[in-house]
């Protein structure tokens, strides 16, 4: 539901100050991410707060699943 | 000689670790792609109690990832079937069928019976009502879901620094932030996978076993075949979204619908249609229903008018439809928002009868 409408898999992003400049940036450069739910992960930690960037970190966005 | 020597000669496991799964009762929710192979593997580990919930029937696209189940059974109900199948393999264990779907108001009485839940529900209304039950009756969740070629799966409400879903995904997603929520498409082997991933983590906290996989979600592609461990803490903010008492749990609302229209507070609608540029409020029950609203904020448009002429509507970005009870209003907000993708359709949640509608709080 994200990964098919992102242009690839995995991608480089400009670098933002923190995570919640992240957020602001993907949903301007992806506008359909801001009518879907995920949680975003920095360096495989899960980001519950606003969490400052360097710009070599992993990002992951992760949806949540309900199938079963 | 015993079935389960294969187990007892492990070193950490023994007969310690069986008579602990003996002893155990599991419930498991939901007998589909992930529950059918999570109770083939519980039960043929030795679990001495497994409950098995579902209130669906066995249908023949379900056979694909279903695994327990075979084309002669298909129309026959799941919870049933699945513990007479177990049952005939395993005829020590004890198979408890509750025929019907978990909700918020029969959950805390099924739930308190079992020392360890896993969900294999399918939808996100039954997961946090799953997560917030197992939160306040403190039991272990095992907890897995499935979207397409990919899988998650983790244990909450377990160990020293306890997580629960809320920390991963404070809120269930709107209807709209589900772009399908009806059926989508899955390999079956995939639920095979992450459904036999919850049966080790359970199998692993009842015996005490090695690392149990709390603390972090386990994502899984089947695609690339890429496994992902991202790491959750516990998040104090997670806790407001939990019900504070069971009183509270029976009463809260966890039905998310699955049109494509979202669901809004009467609050909300009035004040929307008041203070949002290009918004309609219509009333879409037939002319004839009772109790009658008239107001000038109001547009009347019989939903049979509507399903065949959308003139009335067309011109306005934000379309609020309201009915008696919130049923065909959702549906027709369904129906408008695929007529319309670029518009936000949205239905009045409870309708006419809510008590916070305009019928109900101006008569007091």
């Amino acid at each position: 539901m994200l990964a098919e409408k992102l242009p690839q898999p995995k991608f480089e992003f400009p670098y933002q100050k923190d995570s919640d400049e992240l957020l602001k940036a993907l949903n301007q450069e992806y506008p359909f991410l801001e009518d879907l739910k995920f949680s975003l992960a920095v360096d495989k930690q899960l980001v519950q707060e606003k969490t400052p960037l360097k710009g070599s970190e992993e990002i992951a966005l992760l949806p949540p699943f309900s199938g079963g | 000689m015993s079935r389960f020597e294969r187990q007892t000669i492990l070193p950490d496991f023994g007969h310690e670790g069986q008579q602990k799964l003996k002893a155990a009762r599991v419930l498991v929710v939901g007998a589909g792609g992930l529950g059918c192979p999570a109770l083939l593997h519980l039960a043929a580990a030795g679990v001495g109690t497994i409950g098995i919930a579902d209130g669906d029937n066995i249908s023949e696209s379900n056979l694909n990832r279903q695994t327990l189940f075979g084309q002669q059974h298909t129309g026959r109900p799941k919870a049933e079937t699945a513990a007479e199948l177990l049952k005939e393999k395993y005829p020590d264990i004890t198979f408890n069928v509750i025929p019907e779907f978990l909700n918020n108001k029969n959950a805390l009485e099924i739930l308190s019976g079992y020392d360890l839940v896993l969900d294999g529900s399918d939808n996100f209304g039954t997961r946090y009502m799953i997560n917030d039950a197992c939160m306040l009756l403190n039991k272990p969740l095992v907890m897995g879901a499935i979207y397409q070629y990919e899988g998650q799966v983790t244990v909450f409400n377990y160990g020293e620094t306890p997580v629960n879903y809320r920390d991963l995904y404070p809120d269930p997603p709107q209807s709209h932030e589900v772009p399908n929520c009806s059926e989508t498409g899955v390999l079956g082997v995939l639920p095979g996978l992450i459904g036999t991933l919850q049966a080790t983590e359970a199998i692993k906290i009842i015996s005490g076993l090695g690392k149990v996989l709390t603390n972090k979600v386990l994502f899984y592609n089947l695609k690339t075949s890429g496994f992902f461990e991202v790491a959750v803490s516990p998040n104090s903010d997670s806790e407001k979204g939990i019900p504070s008492s069971e009183d509270a749990f029976r009463s809260k609302d966890y039905n998310i619908t699955c049109g494509l229209s979202e669901n809004i507070s009467w609050e909300k609608a009035l004040d929307w249609k008041q203070n949002l540029k290009s918004s309609i409020l219509v009333d879409i029950r037939e002319p004839d229903e009772e109790p009658l609203l008239k107001r000038e904020d109001i547009d009347q448009i019989p939903i049979s008018v509507l399903a065949e002429d959308q003139e009335r509507v067309r011109s306005f970005e934000n379309i609020i439809l309201f009915c008696k009870s919130g049923q065909r209003s959702d549906r027709m907000a369904g129906e408008l928002k695929k007529q319309f993708p670029e518009k936000k359709v949205f239905s009045v949640e409870g309708g006419i009868l809510h008590p916070a509608s305009p019928v109900n709080s101006e008569e007091k």
